[in-house]
Formats: structure tokens, C-alpha cells, sequence
């Protein structure tokens, strides 16, 4: 039996709550204003990933079930529908080597040079849940496979976001839907160049600063632009749902949903930049194996 | 010899406890209950600070809102602030809250997690809106099942 002390709140409590306060501000400002603190809370988050890791256990167990416990005819059902819309995708994909071909030859005669492709490399999405007004999320690739801060995320149909922090093994990314987060697209119909900038909603992002009479109509692609040279230009971004024009107001309000599936996707594809690669391509570059390091 | 034992037993129940908070802080919920999460590590932290103070203390509390802040991906600092102020009242007062009627502890949970929340959209740069709240309420609704359970492993392992 321990005996307890009866009154626990002798004056170094205070002192204790002062020091908390003061260690908190510290940090606080070494973390938000010292670019150089980055490695130090990159190897502290990779301290408490094992902890991320097992929080992301149970829902992997439950696909694992799943997947287990597939039948034969559904799998079979899956097969053929694959086969179909690889059969499609291939159809395209030779009309596309065409274009590409014939884009190339002609960008070469106005002597500008312009890559089609990126390479990418493939990460999955942790499945936990960050603070749900932050909109980020957590991938599975870090500093070790190469990943650095600002690199453009995509899913399988368009833009998700950026690398904000790296860490040893994993990595956040801060999604289109953050309030802080903008993105410089244009108009894939006409050229307009225009600024998306998150709403803090799931999948929905708005564009800012377009005057009223400016070209834009619902349903109109939206991709990215490349300016600002963060993001790869030409991938899709969102495409406009609806537009108001707020009398007294000189923007008008544009309301766009984001093409990415932003809360449901699960595999991720991170955009090598420019830098590390190099421009030209290659003309074995049509196999698309190539293309991505798993 | 065995007093030793109990209490370093002791220590590793309130880890472990702490550790599956955080897992089900992580776990991933339906967009329509996300914004309900219950604060699972700020109760527990409550329940060790008031049942065991000598062991649970500013510091202690501190360290798991640090952990807190890099399992979020916020910026350091403000749970771990947060954390230490909510324990910090909880030693104040623990003789007193844990006098009181189970709802009224409720009512407390509920006061020092609206203090929580407050600190944290001080200083992060979000706006108001309609859910906030309603995770101190929740956890209000589930602190007479935390506290059971957690004073139920205490008297199993002794913890003191």
C-alpha cells in the first residue's frame, strides 16, 4: 500500500504548467516558422508511425477477409469487365500514340520542348483518419523511396494534392480540398487560365478571382496549368458544377467538383518532377510498365 | 520486491491504455461519424490523472499531446499544451471530481473538452462552424463507459 498524499497540489504544479506553456510556445514557433526544424519533426514522426501503422490494421484485415473469401464467379464477372475495358483502354491508347507522335513532330517544328509523361511512382493511402478539418492524409512512401515536399499527387482520375511534410517512411499530403491550398488550372476548353483554391468540404473546391463576364460554363474541365511550375500541366483538376454571379460582388462564385476521388481513393500515384528525370523521351517509352516503379 | 513489480506493472496498463486511445483517435470512421469522434485520449488521460495523480502528471500529459500533435500531422505544440492544462485541472481538483455523482464528472468532461477544442481553433487558422462541439458532447455520452472500464482494469491490476 502506497500512501497517497493527501493534497497533491503543492506550488510546483504551477511551475509545471508554466514550463508546459513554455515548451509548447517553442516548439510551436520553431515548428511553424524554422524551415530547418522539418528533419527534426520528421524523425519524431517517424518515431510514432509504428502507432499509425497499427491503427490502419484492423480496416487492412477487413479487405484482407474480403479478398479471401471472393467467389469464383464473381471473380470471373470481375475478369471479364476488366478484359472489356482493357480492350477499350487499349483502343485508345493506340489512337493516343498517334497523337502523341504527331503532337511531338509538331512541337519539335516550333521548337518548343514539352514531355507528355511523367513518371510516377505508385503509394497507399494509411487508413487513418487525421484531424477531419485538416484534409490531409498519410501515404505510405517517405523520405527512403525518394518522396520530398511539394510533389504532386494524382489518383487514377486526376490531381489529389501535394507533399506538405516527409518523414523516413511515410509522408503527408495536403488534399485540394484544404482551405489553404490553391492550384493554378486553366480551362481545358478555351485556355483560360484560372486559380482553384479548396473549400475545406469533401470534394468540393471553388475558383477564385474570375471576373463575370469571364468564359466559363458548367461542365467544363478544369486542368492543371503548370504555371507556378509545382504541379505537371494537363491533368484534371475538376469540372465546374455550378456558377453564380453575386450582384455587388466583382468575382463571380464558381463552384467546382474535384476530379480525383478524394475520399475513396486508396492507391496513390506521386509525379517525379522534371529534376529527377530526364526530359526526353524515350522511344521505348510506350510501354507503360516503364513508367511506373512499384 | 513485489510492490516494485505491481508498480512498473502499473505503468505499462496506463501505456497501454493510452496507445489503443490513440488507435481509435486514428481509426478510420464513415464520413457522417467522423465528426463525432469522441477526444478517446484526452478521457483516459482525465480518468489516470484523476484516479492516479502521482502518476499521471502535467508532464506526463504533455509528452502524450506531443505524440498526439505528430499523429495528426497538426503543428507541436497545441495539444501538447491543451493536454497539460486539461491535466493540470484535473490535479487541482481531482478530490473533489472524484466525489462526484457520474454525470457530474460527465459535466466536467464536457467543460474541459470545450476548453480543448477552443485552444485549438485559436491557433489553428480554421473557421467556426457547425460541428464544433459535438466531440466534447460525445465524449461526454461515453465517459460512464470509459470510466468503468478503466476503473474495472485499475482494481484488476492494481494500479494506484
Amino acid at each position: 500500500m502506497i500512501i497517497k498524499p493527501l493534497f497533491s497540489n503543492d506550488p510546483s504544479l504551477n511551475l509545471r504548467l508554466l514550463l508546459a506553456l513554455i515548451a509548447s510556445t517553442v516548439l510551436f514557433f520553431l515548428d511553424t516558422r524554422l524551415n530547418s526544424f522539418a528533419s527534426v519533426r520528421s524523425n519524431l514522426s517517424a518515431a510514432v508511425y509504428p502507432i499509425q501503422a497499427a491503427a490502419s490494421l484492423p480496416r487492412n484485415a477487413v479487405d484482407w477477409f474480403s479478398d479471401f473469401f471472393v467467389g469464383r464467379q464473381e471473380l470471373k464477372e470481375k475478369n471479364a469487365e476488366l478484359e472489356v475495358t482493357n480492350l477499350l483502354n487499349n483502343q485508345r491508347l493506340q489512337k493516343l500514340e498517334d497523337l502523341e507522335r504527331e503532337n511531338l513532330r509538331l512541337r519539335e517544328l516550333l521548337g518548343s520542348s514539352f514531355r507528355l509523361r511523367d513518371r510516377v511512382k505508385v503509394a497507399e493511402i494509411l487508413t487513418i483518419d487525421l484531424d477531419p478539418f485538416s484534409q490531409q492524409v498519410v501515404i505510405n512512401k517517405g523520405e527512403r523511396d525518394g518522396v520530398h515536399v511539394g510533389q504532386a499527387v494524382l489518383d487514377a482520375q486526376g490531381v489529389m494534392g501535394q507533399v506538405v511534410r516527409v518523414s523516413a517512411f511515410s509522408s503527408y499530403v495536403v488534399l485540394l480540398t484544404n482551405p489553404n491550398h490553391a492550384i493554378p488550372v486553366q480551362v481545358n476548353r478555351n485556355g483560360l487560365r484560372a486559380i482553384v483554391t479548396g473549400k475545406g468540404l469533401a470534394e468540393s473546391l471553388g475558383v477564385d478571382y474570375l471576373p463575370h463576364n469571364a468564359d466559363i460554363r458548367v461542365g467544363d474541365l478544369l486542368v492543371t496549368s503548370g504555371l507556378g511550375g509545382r504541379f505537371p500541366s494537363g491533368y484534371p483538376v475538376g469540372i465546374v458544377e455550378s456558377i453564380a454571379y453575386p450582384q455587388g460582388k466583382a468575382f463571380s462564385e464558381v463552384r467546382v467538383k474535384s476530379s480525383a476521388h478524394l475520399s475513396t481513393s486508396r492507391e496513390v500515384l506521386l509525379v517525379l518532377n522534371a529534376t529527377n528525370i530526364d526530359a526526353e523521351i524515350a522511344p521505348s517509352a510506350n510501354k507503360l510498365g516503364d513508367e511506373i516503379d512499384q | 520486491m513485489k510492490l516494485i513489480n505491481k508498480t512498473s506493472q502499473g505503468g505499462s496498463i496506463i501505456v497501454m491504455s493510452l496507445l489503443v486511445a490513440m488507435i481509435l483517435m486514428l481509426m478510420p470512421l464513415p464520413d457522417s461519424v467522423r465528426l463525432v469522434r469522441p477526444e478517446w485520449v484526452v478521457l483516459v488521460l482525465i480518468y489516470w490523472t484523476m484516479a492516479a495523480p502521482q502518476r499521471v502528471g502535467v508532464g506526463y500529459a504533455w509528452l502524450v499531446g506531443l505524440v498526439m500533435d505528430l499523429l495528426m500531422g497538426g503543428p507541436l505544440g497545441v495539444l501538447a499544451f491543451s493536454y497539460a492544462l486539461i491535466c493540470y485541472i484535473v490535479m487541482l481538483t481531482h478530490l473533489q471530481i472524484r466525489q462526484y455523482p457520474i454525470w457530474q464528472q460527465a459535466m466536467s468532461v464536457f467543460s474541459l473538452i470545450l476548453l480543448m477544442q477552443m485552444i485549438f481553433l485559436l491557433l489553428t487558422p480554421l473557421s467556426l462552424d457547425l460541428s464544433f462541439g459535438l466531440p466534447a458532447l460525445s465524449s461526454t455520452l461515453l465517459w460512464p463507459v470509459t470510466y468503468a472500464v478503466l476503473r474495472s482494469l485499475r482494481r484488476t491490476f492494481h494500479v494506484s
